[in-house]
């Protein structure tokens, strides 16, 4: 059962197509690794999927609820992180986990629970300004994770992360779907992370999905078009400079 | 409950200082007017509080009008600084109910300082004007009118904080209303009712005159709250 699914999903600004028609299938329990380039639509797609944007063309379906008609009930469902970490300044780690949790309703120990999920509990009574940048990130990521939502949607977690932190996040995403029984859309730009932490991956460039596959169908597909086979970098790249070089040729 | 949330956002902003020092500072207006102008305001003709409101209301209503838009800017700084809107539109609740919900604290906020300002005035009025026995009541009927008179004015500031992500800009185009509201001739019922020029008028002697206000009011309420309502459905469907 598809827990996100797409159809024909388009976005545009004026004459510039920021995502075009394209048809995502996410299964439920799983994680799925959103690849792309720099400006390839995968931040326009999730915000789509959370209403900060309104999609121009096609529709989507988020665990059989269909947006815009059942936005309400979607946001309820579903955590997420976007582009950068959203807080209040002027409030300390806990306080702002407290505010999403007034607004979920959920109970006073989700707090403790979310900021110990991520590493941030030495950490709660701190100012948000006052953060580094990891710690934003990470308060961020609790954010997304207080009341351990059934869908997760995070834009590239594990950016301003060091080593370590990379690590521990890239292993709690991965428990997420065992542990908590959760479906997780995760984008990056390192290929390296999408390997080590999704089961089904959607290569994105220029708002077109080149691909939509495991890992395994990824490597089948490369083999049958000639492109080198022996890591996911290599793959990626072959195929969006193929997708570059049809793009130009359109034009 | 969710007013409570939005008190929570406050917290380190420095409003609640605000509140309370702004009060203070209108209070002290008519205490220190009358100090030095007892013996003037003893040979004019009128109520206490009558006199004591036509001497003081128009800065008390200044300071009151300039705090508004400092605050209401504020409210909103704290949702754009560090892009908490951003997440706060991710969660399960309408962006119209957050504005709603902050527009009954800064309300609330008005109340407190006006609180305080009454006080000033009964207590300018107790110690210029002593013998009159209704001073704390007509002191509460002024602040009750003054308070009713400003609501239009919170709510006009808020959405012009909720559409200007720069504060400066929204905090900039305030001051600008504020300051033409100064400038718009009194006498001119129609031009009075600018939401920033409500502020400033004292409750009338004539009762027709302050019932028409009353509905003039309730009407600017209303348009108010619709251009809200849709402003933000606007908003999300361009986003």
């Amino acid at each position: 059962m598809n827990m996100i699914e797409t159809k024909n999903l388009k976005k545009t600004y004026g004459d510039f197509t920021a995502v075009e028609g394209i048809n995502l299938h996410i299964k439920k329990g799983s994680v799925y690794g959103f690849l792309g380039p720099n400006g390839a639509g995968k931040s326009t797609t999730m915000k789509m999927f959370l209403g900060l944007t309104k999609p121009t063309e096609g529709t989507f379906v988020i665990d059989g609820k269909k947006y815009p008609k059942n936005r309400m009930e979607i946001l309820k469902e579903v955590g997420s992180f976007i582009e950068a970490p959203a807080f209040y300044g002027n409030l300390t780690g806990e306080e702002n986990l407290d505010i999403v949790r007034k607004i979920l309703g959920l109970p006073k120990y989700s707090v403790e629970e979310a900021l110990d999920l991520v590493g941030l509990t030495q950490y709660k009574g701190r100012l948000a300004r006052k953060y580094s940048l990891g710690m934003k990130q990470r308060l961020g990521l609790a954010s997304a994770l207080i009341g351990k939502p059934p869908i997760l949607i995070l834009d590239e977690p594990t950016n301003g992360l060091d080593p370590v932190g990379i690590h521990e996040i890239r292993t709690l995403i991965r428990s997420l779907p065992k542990k908590f029984n959760c479906t997780v859309l995760v984008s990056s730009h390192l290929l390296s992370e999408i390997e080590l932490m999704a089961e089904d991956i959607g290569i994105l460039n220029h708002g077109h999905l080149l691909f939509e596959g495991t890992l395994e169908e990824l490597k089948n597909a490369a083999r049958l078009k000639g492109f080198p086979t022996e890591n996911l970098e290599d793959m990626f790249l072959a195929m969006i400079e193929e997708d570059n070089e049809r793009g130009d040729s359109r034009r | 409950m969710s007013g409570f949330l939005e008190l929570k956002k406050v917290k380190r902003t420095g409003l609640w200082p605000a509140v309370f020092g702004g009060g203070i500072l209108a209070a002290l207006v008519p205490i220190i007017n009358t100090a030095v102008r007892k013996e003037v305001f003893l040979q004019m003709e009128g109520s206490a509080l009558a006199i004591l409101m036509n001497e003081n209301w128009q800065m008390m209503a200044m300071l009151n009008l300039l705090f508004v838009a400092a605050s209401a800017c504020l409210l909103y700084h704290t949702e754009y600084g560090d892009n908490a809107i951003q997440r706060m539109n991710t969660l399960p609740q309408r962006e119209s109910k957050m504005f709603f919900d902050k527009f009954f604290l800064l309300s609330a906020f008005c109340l407190i300082m006006f609180t305080i300002e009454g006080a000033g005035l009964a207590f300018s009025a107790v110690h210029c004007f002593p013998g009159d026995g209704k001073i704390l009541r007509d002191a509460a009927i002024n602040m009750g009118y003054a308070f009713v008179l400003i609501l239009p004015g919170v709510l006009f500031m808020l959405l012009i904080s909720a559409a200007c992500k720069n504060m400066w800009i929204s905090l900039g185009i305030g001051v600008i209303c504020v300051f033409t509201a100064t400038m718009l001739p009194g006498d001119n019922f129609a031009l009075s009712l600018f939401p920033f020029a409500l502020p400033f008028h004292i409750i009338p002697g004539a009762k027709v005159l302050a019932e028409k206000y009353m509905i003039a009011l309730g009407g600017e309420m209303v348009l108010g709250i619709l251009a809200a309502i849709t402003f933000f459905k606007v908003r999300r469907l361009f986003a």
